[in-house]
């Protein structure tokens, strides 16, 4: 009996102890990321039959779990991939709306001075003082189209860069999560079953990390492992084994930086709408629907500028009577080979008709029999059996008929994605304005007709002006800035509710474990008073002799 | 419900947080006496300041272009009321030479005063404007418009007429040619004065030769008062050009302060309200971070001894 006094006493003095050290470990990690708090399930030992009933003895540790709860952490996971999507999308497209957000150094003064010249030659055309400064606002106009181009590009070099540092942290995360999974399944194996807690933590982190880059769906393997895809079920983590994205150029533009997916040793393009969510969804989104339209839309108003002003001003004369030639040079229309093409094939596009050009990116594609031309804003798709064709304003050709496509090869056409980077002014000599229809110095007629084509609707289906047009494109910014703004503070609510909900369930109150700490002080304090009586009844046996 | 402490801190830290980027924006409206500091903050206004930016540059633009027409147009006034002038003199002249006491020799005056009155014409006919273009030489401004022959003068220009914009669906014409000004009515004024030299330098002492004389003057006469008219036409009709570019002018200025008015209540701030939301916005913070310092120093620990 007094053996067993003592042991009663012992399972107390362990239990308080075990109690005392997880109170102890939930203070310390209070602030952790991803902790869940601990605590000790107890229960008392089987009981010892005495002919007269059955007699406690003393207490047991089952184990010591930690509260979590997986649908919880789901949720967290999933607002935060959807907040880090519209975060990343409004960080970028902030930066448009900031650069279109000074009125005074926008395309539009620029515009507007340059057609007041024209004015101006228009009531002076013998002054030189008059052509001077059209050309001079003319030069300044186009410094403004490429500053605002250069300064898309920027943006783009920035998203190429942080689509590399996603990429990577994903791959990276693939890695240590691979990692944790044996860890995780060696310690459970190594303690009988009991949860390595501040390892599923771990785990659980690094799936709310690899949220954060991108939406992943986890998969609990038997045996506690986690499997994680992501895009349209790609494995990213299959037990212990991880397979990882890799950043690269685009195979049909080598300016742009796409993710690839490296599955056992083969590397395959991944298209960019089904990587969704996180960081990686909302920089694919971003540069998919706004970054290449803004700057397309730029483009277009310099390429429609360029023709129109260009066609008019050679149907004038300058000031020696001579024919007139173009005002403006402009950045012709793009189309690359994709790296992948069998073929030599090269094709050209030429603008027909600035008019009708749209502000998207065309991929064509060689199917062995016939050409299948998509237009990649809204998916419209056009086939013909032979090229040349006009699609949209533009032309499309073979560079060399002797070298046509073979089966599956494929083009991007971006018409007018390089028209404001390269737009400038080809006249230096201010006598070349063809202010006169005729060659006489005092004719201003076509100067009257070249400013009237301020007003007029030359673009879009003649549905807009060269302003109008503008003012479209900062409206879009303008309202899609002001929409991920919305949704990302809901997302942000979202997000803010479940990690609430998440943390009263898991999160560590310190007044609790303080409380705790005072319980478990009081059990220990107990059980030792217990040990020592238990201890005394003992003495009182062995002085039964004296 | 359980609470954790950490959501205690982040839940203060985060209303903090948003008060604080409340208060900074309307602090930079107030900074900048601008509503819309992006086009995000009102995209439709943002494109609206755009448009009504343009209208005014432009409205602005062809008030300067009005300016140079009425200045164009002054210049060919001023000319032409000084060669109305000259046609008055020759009409006087005309008269003079009809007194049937004149001498031959006295008429000989008259026609060196007239070869006088010739060359001023000319002179005036050969007007520059300011940039040193010839007023009357149609598109050919570098060509002096009028050169003197025997019989006249040839004219050199053509047709061209310079026209500016005025207003947004308005040209004006701001030059006349030497045509319209000095043969118009199908009177060529240069000849009929040189005419007019000869008859005069003509003797008249036989009967035959003064009614030739008087027949001349008469044509003279009938000659002068077409091309009269027909410079008082011409200067009519630029005196009525010059009211209307009055009158647009005093249309672009109404014009200028609508587009002014309208620019103001799509992107200015509204001080009284902006001010009143900024010190809500600082009473509200200040009771977060009072509220906040009070609620996180709770703890059981501080009882724990």
């Amino acid at each position: 009996m007094a053996s067993n006094n003592l042991s009663i006493g012992q399972s107390a003095l362990a239990a308080a102890q075990a109690g005392m050290a997880t109170a102890g470990h939930n203070i310390a990690n209070a602030s952790t990321p991803g902790y869940s708090r601990q605590v000790v399930v107890q229960s008392a030992a089987p009981p010892q039959e005495f002919g007269y009933g059955y007699v406690g003895r003393g207490t047991e540790i089952e184990t010591v779990k930690r509260i979590y709860s997986d649908f919880l952490g789901k949720q967290v996971a999933a607002a935060q991939s959807s907040k880090a999507e519209l975060d990343s999308y409004y960080t970028q497209i902030r930066q448009i709306d900031n650069l279109l957000a000074d009125s005074s150094a926008g395309l539009s003064p620029a515009l507007q001075d340059f057609f007041n010249g024209v004015q101006d030659v228009a009531s002076n055309p013998t002054s030189t003082a008059s052509r001077q400064s059209m050309l001079s606002a003319g030069e300044a106009l186009a410094g403004r189209f490429r500053l605002l181009d250069r300064r898309l590009d920027e943006i783009r070099q920035g998203v190429n860069s942080e689509i590399t540092t996603s990429v990577g942290a994903i791959t990276s995360y693939a890695q240590q999560l691979a990692q944790l999974n044996d860890a995780i399944q060696r310690a459970e194996g190594s303690s009988h079953g009991n949860p390595p807690n501040d390892l599923l933590d771990r785990r659980d982190l690094l799936i709310a990390d690899l949220s954060e880059e991108i939406k992943a769906t986890v998969v609990k393997q038997d045996g506690g492992m986690y499997n994680v895809f992501i895009g349209n079920g790609l494995p990213l983590v299959v037990g212990a084994q991880a397979y990882g994205l890799k950043a690269g150029p685009s195979q049909s533009d080598p300016t742009r930086v796409e993710a690839y997916y490296n599955g056992n040793g083969v590397t395959t393009a991944v298209s960019e709408e089904s990587l969704a969510g996180g960081r990686l969804g909302g920089l694919l989104g971003f540069r998919a629907t706004m970054l290449d339209s803004a700057q397309n839309s730029l483009g277009r108003i310099a390429l429609g500028l360029a023709a129109s002003f260009n066609a008019q001003h050679m149907l004038g004369r300058d000031i020696n009577g001579y024919q007139g030639t173009a005002f403006f040079t402009v950045g012709d229309p793009l189309a690359s080979a994709s790296a992948a093409n069998t073929s030599g094939a090269q094709i050209l596009p030429r603008v027909l008709d600035a008019n009708a050009m749209t502000t998207s990116n065309y991929s064509l594609r060689y199917d062995g029999s016939q050409y299948v031309l998509t237009r990649l804003n809204d998916g419209v798709t056009q086939t013909f059996a032979s090229l040349p064709q006009s699609v949209d304003g533009v032309a499309l050709e073979l560079v060399d008929p002797g070298i046509p496509p073979l089966a599956g090869d494929q083009f991007l056409i971006r018409p007018t994605a390089a028209g404001a980077s390269n737009f400038a002014v080809a006249l230096k000599d201010p006598a070349r304005i063809a202010a006169s229809l005729e060659g006489e110095v005092g004719d201003n007629r076509n100067a009257l007709l070249l400013a009237k084509l301020q007003g007029t609707k030359s673009l879009a289906q003649g549905t807009a002006t060269y302003e109008g047009a503008y003012g479209q494109l900062v409206s879009l910014i303008g309202n899609k800035t002001h929409e991920s703004e919305v949704t990302r503070a809901a997302a942000e609510t979202t997000l803010s509710e479940a990690v609430k909900a998440q943390q009263a369930e898991s999160g560590v109150n310190l007044d609790e474990e303080a409380a705790k700490l005072l319980l478990y002080q009081q059990a220990y304090q107990a059980a030792g008073r217990y040990m020592q009586i238990a201890n005394q009844v003992f003495d009182v046996l062995l002085r039964l002799g004296d | 419900m359980r609470i954790s402490t950490s959501t205690i801190y982040d839940m203060g830290v985060a209303r903090i947080t948003e008060l604080q980027t409340r208060l900074a924006k309307t602090q930079q409206q107030l900074a900048t006496g601008r509503r819309i500091l992006t086009p995000a903050d009102d995209p439709v206004a943002a494109a609206r300041v755009l448009d009504v930016n343009q209208e005014l540059a432009i409205n602005t633009q062809l008030s300067r272009n009005r300016a140079t027409a009425v200045s164009l147009l002054n210049r060919v006034e001023g000319t032409l009321s000084s060669v109305s002038d000259i046609i008055e003199n020759v009409k006087e002249l005309i008269v003079r030479a009809g007194n049937p006491t004149l001498s031959d020799h006295e008429r000989g005056f008259l026609a060196v005063e007239l070869q006088g009155t010739f060359d001023d014409l000319l002179a005036f006919a050969n007007t520059k404007d300011a940039s040193g273009d010839y007023l009357f030489s149609g598109y050919k401004v570098t060509a002096q418009s009028f050169t003197a022959t025997t019989a006249g003068a040839d004219y050199n220009g053509d047709r061209g007429q310079r026209m500016i914009q005025v207003g947004p669906s308005r040209e004006i014409a701001v030059s006349e040619t030497g045509e319209t000004v000095f043969r118009g009515g199908g009177q060529d004024l240069f000849n009929t004065i040189s005419d007019l030299i000869a008859v005069l330098k003509s003797p008249a002492s036989s009967p035959a030769q003064v009614s030739a004389l008087n027949a001349g003057l008469a044509t003279a006469n009938g000659e002068i008062n077409k091309a009269l008219d027909n410079v008082l036409t011409v200067r009519a009709s630029i005196g009525s050009r010059l009211k209307e570019l009055d009158a647009l002018d005093s249309a672009g200025r109404v014009l200028d302060e609508h587009y002014q008015q309208t620019l103001g209540g799509l992107q200015d701030v509204d001080y009284a309200e902006a001010i009143s939301r900024l010190s809500q916005d600082k009473l509200t913070l200040e009771a977060s971070q009072r509220s906040f310092v009070s609620v996180a120093s709770l703890s059981l620990f501080n009882y724990l001894s």
